[in-house]
């Protein structure tokens, strides 16, 4: 499993796509945070001004914490194009290239084949959630230094002391890597059924839509189906924001999101063993 | 001798929709054979070889490697088994190196000895483009290298489908060299399927046509164009007419039509009382050929009614 695990590795880092969602992420935060240093303190005022009646404030509130937030919000609808990207080329790819023909007339299981694709899918989300955290907080800090966070939910502002925050963003990380994994799953689940490199792309991305739109519509009719769509959960990173922290969310979030994943995988399964080859 | 069968399929078939691609395909190719597997375009020769090297599933029959079937001990089976199937693909942003690399560490389980490659890629006459990305490859090199990866790991049985396909001539004799020194030099039996008949001619031990999907003859090629030394091609018109002659001397079995071409089996001898026998029916003769060429069986076999 080792060596598969290496040769998915050299086959997944030696394509170009791969580093366009890294590329993207080193594009978008500098130019975030250069746009947020143009701004000012004057977007904390606009979003606190509601409860400058009520409160006084001190500190330095428009912080990198703030900053790693403001991005992590923003950027989340993106991540799953950009993971998509090389989930949905794993299997695809291989389809589209002929390589399947190279690779699974060797004497190792289809099921392990495509363990080690599945496996090296998900080291590559971790990898670009990790590199999102590590520019978003390290720029963030570098540029705006340190303070206590006002965490924006909705109609509410909760403020977390600057001694939480290292381990709530590292919770809220570790959950959009859950999360993430998912959309892997999902992406590289529909790349097990067509033979093109675009199709898992779009498809994933047109069900992440619908089923956000379903998961935000307010309406009666459509809440029996929300329990069982998985973008009713793909937000549980948020959760390492409140206070206190609701442990029961996060971990009927993460149980309903791996319990997807799982699915999708054993599907992938069922779907690659039995699949004729004939490209 | 059963031991020396290192591939056998029984009944194997594959149906796509409503249309066999293949039926019926009894295949033996024993140790040492360069076995030329024959059949026209579409005939479902591509098919039967995805399906021995397990990338279809086939919907009937079994296929067995080495004395292991396929269907349950597919690791086992395939363990000394390499192939190119049509047209050798490869990873085009890697180098030959990484792709030889890759492709018998899912073989061996580790990664292959740089030496061994560089002996391979050597042998192939890709020494010096080991490290050179596959995208820059000619479709010769490629077809080169798609060799060079199937032999890597040493195996004991090649499957080549079409393995001159789109070469130039000094392309395909240098692909031809190369089998002769593999089952030669290396004791590797060789499954080679082709359309080009002189080059199956040329190369193959045992052989067995194909079209349509079902199996149409299996057998040694000597014997079987042993078979074919008293085959003889008629061209007498009209056809009907110069058949219902050629039926008094021979028995039905012995006469097939082709177009207008009666071919027969004949014992030589006879041949001219036959051809008298035309002309005084004022038969218009045309040829009388002998058909001895693989060529010849090949069209006899594929292109009777």
């Amino acid at each position: 499993m080792l060596i598969l695990l290496y040769t998915e590795c050299i086959k997944t880092f030696a394509k170009w796509r791969t580093y366009i969602g890294f590329i993207a992420v080193a594009i978008l935060i500098p130019v975030v945070i250069a746009l947020m240093n143009l701004e000012g303190s004057r977007f904390v005022e606009r979003q606190m001004r509601g409860l400058a009646n009520d409160f006084f404030i001190t500190g330095n509130l428009f912080n990198g914490w703030l900053i790693a937030q403001i991005i992590m919000n923003g950027l989340w609808v993106h991540v799953p194009a950009l993971i998509s990207l090389v989930a949905g080329d794993q299997l695809s790819g291989e389809a589209t290239g002929g390589t399947f023909r190279l690779i699974l007339i060797r004497p190792v299981s289809r099921t392990t084949i495509l363990n080690a694709k599945y496996l090296v899918t998900l080291f590559y989300t971790k990898l670009l959630v990790l590199s999102i955290a590590a520019l978003s907080l390290g720029l963030g800090l570098a540029f705006f230094g340190s303070g206590d966070l006002v965490a924006f939910d909705r109609d509410m502002v909760t403020i977390l002391p600057e001694s939480q925050l290292w381990l709530r963003f590292l919770l809220a990380y570790a959950l959009a890597i859950v999360s993430m994994w998912t959309v892997a799953s999902l992406a590289f689940f529909i790349s097990s059924l067509v033979e093109n490199a675009i199709g898992p792309i779009i498809t994933t991305m047109t069900i992440i839509i619908i089923f956000l739109i379903i998961t935000n519509l307010p309406i009666d009719a459509v809440e029996p189906f929300k329990p069982w769509l998985f973008t009713t959960y793909m937000n549980v990173w948020q959760l390492a924001f409140k206070d206190p922290i609701d442990w029961t969310e996060i971990a009927r979030s993460c149980g309903a999101l791996t319990a997807y994943s799982f699915c999708l995988w054993g599907a992938t399964v069922l779907i690659f063993r039995k699949k004729d080859i004939v490209t | 001798m059963a031991n020396d069968v290192v591939l056998r399929t029984e009944n194997l078939g594959k149906k796509f929709g409503h249309r066999w691609a293949a039926n019926d395909i009894n295949l033996e190719v024993r140790r040492g054979d360069v076995f030329g597997f024959l059949g026209p375009n579409g005939a479902g020769k591509s098919t039967t070889i995805r399906m021995i090297l397990s990338l279809i599933a086939p919907s009937t029959g079994t296929v067995e490697l080495f004395g292991h079937s396929l269907l349950k001990k597919r690791e086992l089976a395939l363990a000394n088994v390499a192939g190119i199937v049509e047209k050798p693909d490869f990873y085009l942003y890697l180098s030959a190196y990484r792709n030889m690399q890759i492709a018998g560490s899912l073989t061996l389980g580790s990664k292959p000895a740089k030496k061994k490659i560089l002996d391979e890629l050597e042998l192939v006459g890709l020494g010096d483009r080991a490290y050179d990305k596959v995208k820059t490859f000619s479709h010769g090199m490629k077809q080169r290298l798609g060799i060079a990866q199937a032999l890597l790991c040493s195996p004991e049985l090649v499957l080549l489908d079409e393995p001159t396909n789109g070469l130039d001539p000094q392309g395909m004799k240098e692909v031809r060299d190369l089998v002769r020194v593999l089952t030669r030099d290396r004791g590797i039996t060789v499954f080679l399927s082709s359309h080009l008949l002189n080059e199956v001619e040329q190369v193959a031990t045992r052989m067995a046509i194909i079209n349509n999907g079902t199996m149409k003859v299996q057998g040694s090629v000597q014997e079987l164009l042993k078979a074919q030394a008293n085959r003889l091609s008629i061209h007498a018109l009209p056809v009907d007419k110069a058949a219902a002659v050629i039926r008094r001397f021979l028995p039905e079995e012995s006469i097939a039509i082709s177009g207008e071409q009666i071919l027969v089996t004949v014992d030589t001898a006879r041949v001219p009382a036959i051809v008298t026998a035309l002309a005084a029916e004022e038969c218009e003769i045309f040829s009388v050929e002998p058909k001895h060429s693989l060529e010849d069986y090949f069209l006899t076999v594929t292109e009777t009614n």
